[in-house]
């Protein structure tokens, strides 16, 4: 029975998610897909679907608006799953640290496997990091890593379900989930 | 025997279709592009993947309609009736609409009104072309069309028709808005995931396979032909898609009814009274 799993690494498709960018990663993406860089190559689609994709790249400080998205998107991508953080802003919060609207960087809300540090990123850096995360993908197993509970229950007021600041940091899950 | 082969291999061989028009259209963006069995790759690391469903009936329309199109394929090869071939390929048109709408995705139903949007468009070009078809030859059944002499020549209107027709279902630009990838994510496929979106790629090499043996059909008995005919249209294809920008839902149907239903009458009258 050959192995499945090495073909993991044949076909990464890659989720984008802006959470709060100043587009310039987000340009860099764009051109490491463009003919120049051509990650095509590798097999690498970009999806715009949670569901079928297999590396979650994020670019941007996480945003108070932004968080509970994120955390959707993260969960609702089937295992197994790399995230990708991709910007200093994404890794610290960059130049954005300690501002009142922002979250420094999305380790502080899911799991990050592969830092790529820089402002702006450069498509040489993103592609490097891709295919670093490609060795960590091919070694994943199906369960999810971390059992964490990704959010608190929504606030219920006068029958209307009330989504906001539901998502959780990682320094507030409670040790029985 | 080699019917046989052919119908069990279908699947792989529009895949390897597929994985070469992806290469054909890197080289024509000027890339390196993917491997030529990038198809098959993905075909595995999807059956590894861990797989949602939403609900079961989702599930089994979206296997239904990789199998309808498989025995649509296989009727095609074994040279049955053409219009049972065109209706039962409607039918799997209609199961992937109705798995798209019985999700609760809103990007699922738009893509599903846009597929259905789509289908009243083109059916009528494929009904036309089987009437075209039965004018020339006396008869529905693709084994007879197969012998008679190349048809294209009669029935030039009609193929011209038909070559609108094969970017709506291949969901090629200027003709792929019921698919339209970042716009409204795949459409009906957004809610498939691991092997249940498996059986909805194959069933996309084998909308190749459908679309390019109906194209043959025009050379009749000329294989040479045929074999040109596929090519040139393959290329074709490809280069309008990397040419042209996707159009809206309600410039496709307008351009598709008006044009392809004009020369499709065009082409029939002429056949009955020249």
């Amino acid at each position: 029975m050959f192995d499945l799993k090495k073909y993991r690494k044949k076909s990464p498709w890659i989720l984008h998610y802006n959470a709060g960018s100043c587009n310039g990663c987000d340009i860099e993406i764009l051109a490491s897909l463009s003919p120049k860089y051509d990650l095509e190559r590798f097999g690498v689609i970009n999806t715009g679907n949670p569901k079928q994709s297999d590396i979650f790249l994020v670019t941007g400080p996480v945003t108070y608006r932004s968080r509970e998205r994120l955390i959707e998107l993260y969960t609702q991508m089937p295992e197994p799953k790399v995230v990708v953080a991709v910007g200093s802003c994404t890794c610290t919060g960059g130049v954005f640290r300690d501002m009142y609207n922002v979250e420094d960087g999305i380790d502080r809300y899911i799991p990050v496997d592969v830092y790529i540090a820089g402002c702006a990123v450069s498509p040489e850096l993103i592609i490097d990091g891709v295919v670093k995360a490609l060795d960590i993908l091919e070694k994943k197993s199906k369960e999810m890593e971390k059992p964490l509970k990704l959010f608190k229950e929504a606030i219920s007021e006068n029958g209307v379900v009330n989504r906001r600041n539901v998502a959780l940091k990682v320094g507030e899950v409670h040790e029985e989930n | 025997m080699i019917e046989i082969l052919l119908i069990v291999f279908a699947p792989f061989i529009g895949g390897i279709i597929y994985g070469f028009e992806r290469v054909v259209r890197a080289r024509m963006q000027n890339r390196q592009g993917p491997p030529l069995l990038q198809p098959f790759y993905d075909m595995f690391k999807l059956i590894d993947k861990q797989a949602f469903i939403v609900n079961p009936y989702h599930t089994i329309l979206g296997i239904m309609h990789f199998i309808t199109l498989w025995v649509v394929v296989a009727f095609i090869i074994m040279g049955q009736n053409l219009l049972y071939v065109i209706f039962l390929h409607l039918l799997s048109s209609i199961f992937l609409i109705l798995a798209g709408f019985s999700v609760k995705s809103i990007y699922s139903h738009i893509g599903s009104n846009r597929e259905l949007l789509a289908a009243l468009a083109y059916e009528p070009i494929l009904i036309m072309m089987a009437v075209g078809f039965f004018m020339v030859n006396g008869s529905f059944d693709i084994a007879v069309i197969r012998e008679h002499g190349a048809s294209i020549a009669s029935l030039f209107l009609l193929f011209l028709a038909y070559l609108m027709v094969i970017p709506i279902k291949l969901k090629k630009s200027p003709f792929d808005a019921t698919e339209a990838h970042q716009e409204i994510v795949g459409g009906v496929e957004i809610e498939f995931s691991g092997i249940f979106f498996e059986f909805l790629y194959m069933a996309k090499w084998l909308e190749y396979i459908f679309a390019y043996l109906l194209l043959m059909l025009f050379a009749g008995d000329n294989i040479l032909l045929g074999i040109g005919l596929f090519i040139g249209v393959f290329l074709l294809v490809n280069l309008v898609d990397n040419a042209t920008a996707r159009i809206k839902m309600k410039h496709l149907i307008k351009i598709v009814l008006s044009l392809g239903l004009t020369l499709g009458i065009c082409n029939l009258i002429g056949l009955a009274y020249v």
